[in-house]
C-alpha cells in the first residue's frame, strides 16, 4: 500500500525525481568507477609479471628494480655478470630464465636485449603467452621484434630496418647507424609494457655496441664496455633476468640465495611483494580520489534531501488527506522514507548500469591508451559494500524529511492549512 | 439505540493556548441523522471534527463514537477506528494528485480491511464498487475516469471525494465545508447525491458549514456557538 503510493508519488514528480536519481547515479558511477580503475590498474600491473617468480638484478631497491626492469620506468643502475646469470639459470629448482639488457632506445621506445626464451616463457595476465601478429621470433642477431604499440605508432611492418640509439631519450646523439636491425615480427597486443618495447637479441645488441666502440669518436659507447661480448660470443653482462621456478614454494629460498650471493651484490624481487610496496606509495592518491568520490556521493544525497524537503510543504495537504482515510503517522513516515529509498536505489542501479556501459564502451580506449586491461565482471564484494553504504546513507538521509513530515502530520492531524 | 456520537464534558486546549478551544457539555447524534453544524470559520469546528476522528484526544471528558470512547484508544487503534468507521470530505483539495480517480476512491480500503470487505461485498471488487459509487454521483464516464484528478473541476473533485468517503459504507460521514467552493446549483446537486447515498447505507452525516442557507435541508441544525462554551474570540486566535 505505502510502497505503491511512494512509487506513484515519485512518478507524478518524475522530473525532479529523475534529476535526483541522475545526480545519485553520477555520484555512484564516480565512486565505483574510481574503485574499479584502481582495482583494474593494480590487476593490470600484477598481470604484467603474473608468470614471473623472481626478478633478479644488481643490488638496488626492490621497487626500483621492478619498475625499471619490468615496467621500464627509470633506469637500472648497474649490470650483473653473465656468469652469475648462468650460475642461477643452471640451478635445479629453476624452470626457466629470461635475460634482459636495457639501456638503448628506438625513437623513444625502449630497446630490450633478450634471448628467444623471452618469447617462449614470458607469461602475462592469466597465463597468456606472447603471440605474433606478424612474422616470427628473431632467428639471427640482426632481427628485431616489435611490440604492438611500437609497430602501430611508427607504422612499421616486418622486413623493414630499424636503427637503435644509446640512451632512453627520444632524441639521442649516438645512433648506432652502422648496425641496423631487420624487423622479423610484430607481437599481438598484451596490455603490458611489452607493447611499447623493441626486442632484439643480446648478441645483436652487443654487436651494435662493439661497432660503436670501434668508433673512437663516440665517447658514450665507452661506457658500455661492460656489455660487450666475450670471446665465446656471449655477453659479459646483462641488466637483469626474470626467473620462473618449478615450484613457487621455493621462491623465498631462492630470493635469499640470490640476496646472499657472495660473488657480486644482487637483489631478487618477488614481484607481488614489490608491487605491494608500490601500492603503499600510491595509496595516498587513491585515498584522496576515493574521498573526493565519496564527497560527490554526499552531494548527490544532499540534493535528494533538498528535493524531498522542498516538496514537503506542498505535500502537507496530501498527508492530511491520507491521515483522514486512516493512514497512521508511522505510515506517513514510511511513505517519505520509502520515496528516499526508491530514489537512492534507482540512482545506484542507474549508476551501475552506466558504469558497465562505460567499461564496455571504454574498454578499447583504456587498453590502447593506458594499457589497462579491464575485466568486465560482476561487482566485487567491496563494490557491493560501497553500494550498500550509499543505499544506507540514502535511507538515513530520508529519515530527516520523514521525521519532519511525521511531526507535521501529528501536529496538523487532518486540518489543512494552506 | 446508542447514539453514533455522544460527547460529554469535553474540553480541549491547543498546546500553548491560554484558554480552551472546545468546551462542550453534551452533544448527541443518532444513527442515520443528517446534522448541520453551523459556525463561523476559525471557531473551533475543525478541532471538534479532529476530536471526533480521534486525531486529537480531549484533555478531559469523553468522546464516544459508535459507543467507543475514542480518547481511550491508543494512537494506532484510533487511526484504525477512523479508517474503519469514518469517511471524510474536506472543503477542497481532497484528492491525492498522483492517484487516478478510481485509485483515490479506493484509498480507504487500503487502510481498512473491514471497509474493503464491505466494498467487495457490495460491488464484487473494490474497483467495481468505486465505479458504482462514482456512477451514482454521475462521475462514471470513461473520459472522466481517465482524467488526472487535478484536471477535474472542483465539483467533480468533490464528488470523487464523496465517493471515497462513502466506499465501504462507514457508519459516520464527516463533511467539512464540502460545498463552499461550489456555486449554488452545483451545491444543491451535490447535497442531493450525498443525501441519497447516506440514506441508502444508513450513514450518519455531520455536515459542517458557515452557510446557514443550507440548514433547512438537514434533520437537525446545531449552532456551534450554542454548544461550545469556550470563549470564541480567544479560541479563534488559539486555533489559527
Amino acid at each position: 500500500m505505502i510502497a505503491g503510493l511512494a512509487i506513484k508519488s515519485l512518478r507524478n514528480r518524475r522530473f525532479t525525481a529523475g534529476l535526483t536519481v541522475l545526480s545519485i547515479a553520477l555520484a555512484v558511477l564516480l565512486l565505483l568507477g574510481v574503485e574499479r580503475l584502481r582495482h583494474e590498474s593494480r590487476e593490470s600491473f600484477a598481470a604484467t609479471v603474473s608468470g614471473t617468480d623472481l626478478v633478479v638484478g644488481a643490488r638496488s631497491s626492490p621497487v626500483h628494480l621492478l619498475l625499471s626492469v619490468v615496467f621500464h620506468i627509470g633506469n637500472a643502475s648497474n649490470n650483473l655478470r653473465w656468469e652469475t646469470y648462468r650460475a642461477f639459470a643452471a640451478r635445479p629448482e629453476v624452470a626457466w630464465t629470461i635475460p634482459l639488457s636495457l639501456g638503448d632506445s628506438h625513437r623513444g621506445y625502449r630497446v630490450l636485449g633478450t634471448s628467444t626464451d623471452y618469447f617462449e616463457h614470458l607469461r602475462f595476465g592469466r597465463d597468456r603467452r606472447l603471440r605474433f601478429a606478424q612474422g616470427h621470433a628473431p632467428e639471427s642477431g640482426h632481427d628485431a621484434v616489435l611490440g604492438a604499440d611500437v609497430a602501430q605508432a611508427l607504422h612499421y611492418r616486418t622486413g623493414q630496418s630499424v636503427v637503435i640509439a644509446h640512451g632512453a631519450g627520444d632524441v639521442s646523439f649516438s645512433l648506432h647507424e652502422q648496425h641496423p636491425f631487420k624487423i622479423s615480427g610484430v607481437l599481438e597486443r598484451t596490455g603490458t609494457p611489452v607493447d611499447r618495447t623493441v626486442h632484439v637479441s643480446l648478441q645483436g645488441l652487443d654487436a651494435v655496441h662493439e661497432d660503436a666502440d670501434a668508433d673512437a669518436a663516440d665517447p658514450l659507447a665507452a661506457a658500455l664496455r661492460d656489455g660487450q661480448t666475450d670471446a665465446a660470443g656471449e655477453p659479459r653482462a646483462i641488466t637483469a633476468f626474470l626467473m620462473g621456478l618449478k615450484s613457487r614454494s621455493t621462491a623465498l629460498g631462492m630470493q635469499r640465495r640470490v640476496n646472499e650471493y657472495t660473488a657480486e651484490p644482487l637483489t631478487a624481487v618477488l614481484p607481488g611483494v614489490a608491487l605491494q610496496e608500490i601500492w603503499e606509495i600510491t595509496g595516498a592518491v587513491e585515498k584522496t580520489l576515493s574521498a573526493v568520490s565519496m564527497l560527490v556521493v554526499a552531494v548527490g544525497l544532499a540534493g535528494m534531501l533538498v528535493a524531498l524537503l522542498t516538496s514537503l510543504s506542498e505535500r502537507r495537504r496530501e498527508m492530511a488527506v491520507l491521515r483522514s482515510v486512516g493512514a497512521r503517522p508511522s505510515q506517513i513516515f514510511a511513505l517519505i522514507l520509502g520515496e528516499a529509498a526508491v530514489l537512492t536505489l534507482l540512482g545506484i542501479a542507474l549508476g551501475v548500469i552506466a558504469l558497465y556501459a562505460g567499461l564496455i564502451l571504454g574498454r578499447p580506449w583504456l587498453e590502447s591508451r593506458l594499457g589497462l586491461f579491464i575485466m568486465v565482471g560482476w561487482p566485487s564484494a567491496y563494490e557491493v559494500a560501497l553500494m550498500a553504504m550509499v543505499a544506507l546513507a540514502g535511507v538515513l538521509i530520508g529519515l530527516v524529511p520523514a521525521w519532519r513530515i511525521y511531526r507535521h502530520s501529528l501536529a496538523d492531524g487532518m486540518s489543512i492549512r494552506i | 439505540m446508542s447514539p453514533v456520537i455522544d460527547l460529554s464534558n469535553v474540553r480541549f486546549t491547543w498546546p500553548g493556548a491560554v484558554s480552551a478551544t472546545i468546551d462542550i457539555e453534551s452533544l448527541r447524534v443518532g444513527q442515520g441523522e443528517r446534522v448541520f453544524l453551523r459556525g463561523p470559520s476559525g471557531s473551533g469546528k475543525s478541532t471538534l471534527l479532529s476530536l471526533l476522528a480521534g486525531v486529537l484526544t480531549p484533555d478531559s471528558g469523553e468522546v464516544r463514537v459508535l459507543g467507543m470512547d475514542v480518547g481511550s484508544l491508543g494512537g494506532a487503534a484510533r487511526d484504525r477506528f477512523r479508517a474503519d468507521h469514518i469517511g471524510f470530505i474536506f472543503q477542497m483539495f481532497n484528492l491525492i494528485p498522483y492517484l487516478s480517480v478510481v485509485e483515490n476512491v479506493c484509498l480507504p480500503c487500503g487502510f481498512s480491511a473491514s471497509r474493503r470487505a464491505r466494498a467487495e461485498q457490495s460491488g464484487g471488487t473494490v474497483e467495481k464498487e468505486a465505479i458504482r459509487l462514482l456512477a451514482h454521483l454521475d462521475m462514471a464516464e470513461d473520459s472522466l475516469l481517465r482524467r488526472r484528478v487535478t484536471e477535474l473541476s472542483v465539483g467533480q473533485q468533490q464528488r470523487v471525494a464523496a465517493a471515497r468517503a462513502l466506499i465501504g459504507s462507514p457508519e459516520l460521514l464527516i463533511a467539512d465545508e464540502p460545498t463552499s467552493s461550489l456555486d449554488a446549483d452545483r451545491r444543491s446537486a451535490f447535497l442531493d447525491l450525498l443525501f441519497r447515498e447516506c440514506a441508502l447505507t444508513g450513514t450518519t452525516l455531520i455536515f459542517v458549514s458557515h452557510d446557514a442557507s443550507l440548514e433547512p435541508l438537514f434533520d437537525l441544525g446545531i449552532s456551534f456557538a450554542g454548544i461550545n462554551r469556550a470563549p470564541q474570540a480567544i479560541a479563534h486566535g488559539a486555533a489559527a
